[in-house]
């Protein structure tokens, strides 16, 4: 490359991808910088940078029984979704991956299509359900409504992950005498676990941020954290800022620290369509 | 070669089973209820077939929200592809390789918040006296107030910022990642011919990339349909009915106003129709 000579074009480019840089990060952070703050630090016309900070409004937070349970939620709700996408979603889409037939792009398109189901056109006929079978407002119910997210999406990612593995390999096992599971178990999931731990990674974040579905399946007993935190702020105007922040930052939290490991599946997808 | 395996068969079968049943059994019931007249507070229930569909057409505030979707599908879907490709071709332009992994990571950081963690962030920020993003018009301007969420002009665009502050930004790092796909030579080129920047990229490298733009615009089609979480965190479907979109009209005429369960779940019948044929037939342009 031939050093550029400095133009305004570049500088204006530089510019605005700084401001996005910033854009991107700093309202969370503000958010995090106002959980660390006493309401009179918060409610001021001038936003304040400098200020003595407080853990009052974190520990509240923690300790307060319905975050703790919201929190239990959860957890105990995507944790078992993720299980069960896992255990019926890899072999699945090993099986429309490594053994085609002619139904496999029909397949392909049924486990997007249930992407484009709205929300709620599934929410309301599930409350239904679960009330006359009267599991309504209990995790199972979640449970169960989630595996339904958690399946198609680890199907649809793990799909390409599987083709992305050598075929030789699996080849080179079959000669070796390994049968069909046994390649499945020893061979292809070892092979593509990165990709595929970036595939389950997705489908947890992509629960733990579910709202619509468990508000609708939840009254008191299964709210998830995100219901919890928005029943936080509908306390009038008069609302406790500095809570409010920290239990966004709560909630917030879980799905940040997959960060890493999905800004490298987002590589490796891209690496693979380049070769 | 492979052997005969009863793996396909074993590894499928009962997944797609599961699935259908997941996916039927509510679906199908929607339909039912929508045929009904059930309502929350009451057990019995009687056969009214297609007046709640009746209805609705009559509706004024079914139409409103008609079109508030319409509205909040076009605007956040054009704003993130154009933030997307913007902030894409910048990065490819003027970012090395180091600054560009630095950009990807922030930029990915607000697309893997909660819905609602974002909205309230968002919420906060808009606040006319204490929010930060407020805070320079009122630095400006000697203290005026700007209410962006309360005012039925600037509501629906202000909850779209923050859908484009998620999306537009995780797709820039999607954008730069298929320029950084392409083959070289093609740029080189152009460049020899003494194309501009802007031209290399209007003219030969965004044409190249066509079909997983679109892809990428037909992910986001989908991905807008979920509004409900920051329309009903930031505004609650207000000022008046302003932001209020199907689902969020749906929720409120099934759950919060009267619990006419049929009559949103008509509703709710109504979108899933028209998204799965426009989408089925959308998809399947993209694939041909």
């Amino acid at each position: 490359m031939k050093p550029h000579p400095i133009r305004p074009g570049r500088l204006v480019a530089k510019a605005v991808l700084t401001l996005a840089g910033f854009l991107a990060v700093f309202p969370l952070l503000w958010t995090a910088l106002n959980a660390l703050k006493n309401n009179v630090d918060i409610i001021t016309r001038v936003p304040k940078v400098f200020f003595t900070p407080t853990l009052a409004n974190i520990s509240y937070i923690l300790g307060r029984d319905s975050v703790l349970a919201g929190l239990y939620n959860s957890a105990v709700a995507c944790g078992a979704a993720v299980l069960i996408g896992i255990v019926l979603g890899l072999p699945a889409a090993y099986a429309v991956a490594r053994y085609p037939n002619r139904f496999a792009g029909d397949i392909q398109f049924f486990v997007l299509s249930l992407r484009f189901l709205p929300p709620v056109a599934v929410a309301i006929p599930l409350m239904v359900i679960w009330l006359q079978f009267g599991l309504y407002d209990t995790l199972p119910a979640l449970i169960v409504t989630y595996s339904l997210l958690t399946i198609s999406v680890i199907m649809w990612l793990a799909i390409p992950a599987f083709q992305g593995v050598p075929k030789e390999i699996e080849e080179a096992a079959f000669v070796d005498g390994y049968g069909a599971y046994a390649v499945f178990w020893r061979i292809a999931l070892p092979v593509a676990a990165r990709s595929l731990i970036g595939a389950i990674a997705f489908s947890f974040v992509l629960v733990w941020n579910e709202f619509l579905i468990a508000l609708m399946l939840s009254s008191s007993n299964a709210k998830t954290l995100p219901i919890v935190a928005s029943e936080l702020s509908q306390q009038g105007m008069n609302v406790p800022w500095g809570i409010l922040n920290a239990s966004v930052v709560l909630l917030s939290l879980p799905p940040l620290l997959f960060l890493g490991v999905l800004s490298g599946f987002l590589n490796s997808v891209f690496r693979q369509k380049k070769s | 070669m492979r052997r005969r395996s009863s793996l396909p068969v074993t590894f499928l079968v009962p997944t797609l089973a599961i699935l259908l049943v997941l996916s039927m059994v509510p679906t199908l019931y929607a339909i039912v209820i929508a045929l009904q007249n059930r309502e929350l507070s009451t057990t019995g229930y009687s056969w009214v077939w297609f007046s709640n569909f009746a209805d609705l057409f009559l509706d004024r505030r079914f139409l409103n929200a008609v079109w508030v979707s319409v509205k909040w599908e076009i605007v956040t879907v054009v704003a993130t592809m154009v933030v997307a490709i913007g902030l894409g071709v910048l990065m490819f332009e003027v970012a090395g390789p180091r600054l560009r992994n630095f950009y990807c990571l922030l930029f990915i950081i607000p697309v893997l918040l909660p819905r609602v963690s974002a909205a309230f962030v968002w919420k906060f920020a808009y606040h006319p006296l204490y929010g930060i993003a407020t805070y320079p018009y009122r630095l400006i301007t000697g203290g005026l107030i700007f209410d962006p969420l309360s005012k039925p002009g600037t509501a629906l665009f202000a909850v779209a910022s923050v859908d484009v502050w998620q999306w537009g930004l995780f797709f820039a790092v999607i954008v730069l990642k298929l320029l950084e796909t392409l083959p070289p030579q093609p740029i080189e080129a152009a460049r020899l011919d003494h194309a501009r920047r802007w031209q290399i990229h209007a003219y030969v490298t965004l044409p190249m990339l066509k079909a997983p733009l679109i892809s990428l615009m037909f992910v986001k089609m989908i991905e807008s349909l979920r509004s409900f979480d920051l329309i009903y965190v930031m505004t609650r479907g207000g000022p008046g009915v302003a932001t209020e979109t199907l689902d969020m009209y749906a929720f409120s005429q099934g759950f919060i106003e009267s619990g006419k369960v049929s009559y949103a779940s008509a509703m709710a019948v109504l979108m899933m129709i028209a998204t799965v044929i426009t989408f089925t037939m959308l998809w399947k342009r993209v694939q041909a």
